[in-house]
C-alpha cells in the first residue's frame, strides 16, 4: 500500500497542485467579477442591473457542465479566433463566471443588509457616494460577506474536479489515472484524494474563520 | 423676542417657497407629505416644528439637506438654492449638520473615529487636527474617556452625544434635528435637551422636529404646527402653547400636555 502511494505520489501532487492553479485563478477572476456585479446590483442602475439579473439566473439556472462544454466546444466552433480555448482557460474562464453568479449575490446581499441611515448619516456630513461607500457601507458589508463567501471558495476548489471532463489532470482525474494503474488500491487512492482536497479545504475554512472574528471582532448590535 | 417685526431686514438662512412632496410606493397609495410649504429661517433662530407623526414634519426636515428631494418649490440655505440640480449638495450638507433619531453612529468605527472620518474625508483635515477637534468635542457633549469605545459599547444617551459632536465637527451654521430623544429613556432625553439648550443659547440656527413640549417652549423661538404636510400655525411658544387657533392644533395640545 505505502508503496503504491509512493509510486503515485508525483502523479496526485501535480493533480492536486493543477486543482489549486484553477482554485486560486476561479477565486481571484470570479471574486473581482462577482464583486463588480454586486456593486451594480445594489446599486441605482436600473438598465444593467436588470441585464445583470439576466445573467444571474441564466447562469444559475443552467448546469455547471453545459456552461462548460459551451465554452470548450461550442465557443471554438464559432471559428473565432479569439474564441478557441485550451482546456485550462476554458475551465478557468467557466468556473469564474459561474463563481460571479454567487460572489455578486452575496456582495448585494452584504451591501442592503447595512441599514439605511449609515448612509443617510454619511451623506448628510458631506461624504460622496464613493465615500460613503468605501468609509462606511463595504467596511461593514464586508464582515457580512465574510461567512457565504468562504464558503463559495470551498464550494469551488470542490467544484473543479468537474473540470476533468474536458482532459484536465487535476486531482480526482489524476486519482482515476493512478486508480486505473493500480485498480487493488482503489479505496486508498481515491482515500488519499479525498484527503488531499480536505488539506486544501480545512485551511480556507478556517482562514474565513479567523477572518470572521478578526474583521467581526466587534458584536453588532444592529 | 422681537423677531417677527424685523423680517424684512433680517437674513434667512433658510427659505423653503411652496415646497411640495408626495411618496410612491409601488402598490400603494401615494403619500402626500408636504402641500406647498413655506417658511423662513433666520440666522440664530431656533425653530422647532411639532405636529402627530405623518404630518410631514420629519420629510420638511430632510429636505433641507437634500436627503429628500423635493417635487416642486425651492429650498435656499444660505442664498443657494439646493434645489436646483447643479448645486453641489455635499458642499451644502457641511453646513447644515443633521442628528437622527436612532444616531445613526457608524457602527464599526470608535466614537473618536466618528467624528474624524467627516474630517479627513470631507474637509481633508490633516489626522493630527481632525483628532485634536474631535477631542475637544467629545469632552465638550461630556464623553471624556469614552473616545475608544465603539457604539455598541456605549447607552443611548451616549450614543447621541456623539452622534450631536460628529455633526458640530463640521462647523455648521445650521443643525436639524430630527426626533433625536424619541429613542431615549428618561434620564438621557433630560441630557440630549440641555445639550441642544446649550448649542441654542451660543447661537446656532436649529430646526428642531420634536415631541418635547417643555423643550419647545423653552428653547424655541418660534414654533410651527405641522399636520397633512401643511403649516397649520405658526408663531412664539407663548402664544401657541397658551393661544392656540387652529382647531387640530388644539386637539393636538390637548393630547400632548
Amino acid at each position: 500500500m505505502s508503496e503504491t502511494i509512493l509510486i503515485t505520489a508525483p502523479l496526485l501532487m501535480k493533480g492536486l497542485w493543477l486543482t489549486i492553479k484553477i482554485s486560486m485563478w476561479t477565486v481571484a477572476l470570479g471574486s473581482f467579477l462577482g464583486f463588480v456585479i454586486g456593486l451594480i446590483r445594489a446599486s441605482r442602475m436600473k438598465i444593467l442591473k436588470a441585464a445583470l439579473g439576466v445573467y444571474i439566473h441564466c447562469l444559475r439556472g443552467t448546469p455547471f457542465l453545459v456552461q462548460l462544454y459551451l465554452i470548450y466546444f461550442v465557443l471554438p466552433a464559432t471559428g473565432v479566433e479569439w474564441l478557441k480555448f485550451e482546456a485550462f482557460p476554458a475551465a478557468v474562464i467557466a468556473l469564474s463566471l459561474y463563481t460571479s453568479t454567487y460572489v455578486s449575490e452575496i456582495v448585494r446581499a452584504g451591501i442592503e443588509a447595512v441599514p439605511k441611515g449609515q448612509v443617510e448619516a454619511a451623506r448628510a456630513l458631506g461624504m460622496s457616494k464613493w465615500q460613503t461607500l468605501g468609509h462606511v457601507i463595504l467596511p461593514q458589508a464586508l464582515k457580512l460577506m465574510i461567512p457565504p463567501m468562504t464558503g463559495v471558495y470551498v464550494l469551488i476548489i470542490k467544484g473543479t474536479s468537474v473540470v476533468s471532463v474536458i482532459g484536465i489532470t487535476e486531482l480526482l482525474r489524476a486519482g482515476e489515472q493512478a486508480a486505473l494503474r493500480y485498480p487493488s488500491e482503489l479505496m486508498t487512492l481515491y482515500g488519499l484524494v479525498a484527503l488531499l482536497y480536505f488539506v486544501y479545504c480545512y485551511p480556507v475554512l478556517r482562514l474565513g474563520r479567523w477572518a470572521e472574528t478578526k474583521f467581526g471582532r466587534i458584536e453588532n448590535s444592529l | 423676542m422681537d423677531n417677527n417685526k424685523n423680517k424684512t431686514v433680517k437674513n434667512f438662512i433658510i427659505k423653503v417657497e411652496e415646497v411640495s412632496k408626495t411618496f410612491h410606493t409601488k402598490g400603494r397609495k401615494p403619500v402626500v407629505a408636504l402641500k406647498q410649504v413655506t417658511l423662513q429661517v433666520e440666522e440664530g433662530e431656533v425653530l422647532v416644528i411639532i405636529g402627530p407623526s405623518g404630518s410631514g414634519k420629519s420629510t420638511l426636515l430632510r429636505t433641507l439637506n437634500g436627503l429628500e428631494t423635493v417635487d416642486a418649490g425651492h429650498i435656499w440655505i444660505d442664498n443657494v438654492d439646493i434645489t436646483r440640480k447643479e448645486t453641489n449638495l455635499n458642499q451644502i450638507r457641511q453646513k447644515v449638520g443633521m442628528v437622527f433619531q436612532q444616531f445613526n453612529l457608524f457602527e464599526h468605527k470608535t466614537a473618536l473615529a466618528n467624528l474624524t472620518l467627516p474630517q479627513t474625508a470631507v474637509l481633508k483635515t490633516s489626522s493630527g487636527k481632525a483628532e485634536a477637534t474631535a477631542m475637544a468635542l467629545l469632552n465638550k457633549v461630556g464623553l471624556e474617556g469614552m473616545e475608544r469605545s465603539y457604539p455598541s459599547q456605549l447607552s443611548g444617551g451616549q450614543q447621541q452625544r456623539v452622534a450631536i459632536a460628529r455633526s458640530l465637527v463640521m462647523k455648521p451654521q445650521i443643525m436639524l434635528f430630527d426626533e433625536v430623544t424619541s429613542a431615549l429613556d428618561p434620564e438621557a432625553v433630560r441630557g440630549i435637551l440641555e445639550l441642544m439648550e446649550s448649542l441654542a443659547h451660543q447661537g446656532m440656527t436649529m430646526v428642531v422636529v420634536t415631541h418635547e413640549m417643555g423643550f419647545a417652549r423653552r428653547a424655541g423661538d418660534r414654533i410651527i404646527f405641522m399636520d397633512g404636510g401643511e403649516i397649520l400655525e405658526e408663531g412664539t411658544p407663548q402664544i401657541f402653547f397658551d393661544n392656540p387657533q387652529h382647531p387640530r392644533a388644539q386637539f393636538f395640545l390637548s393630547q400632548v400636555l
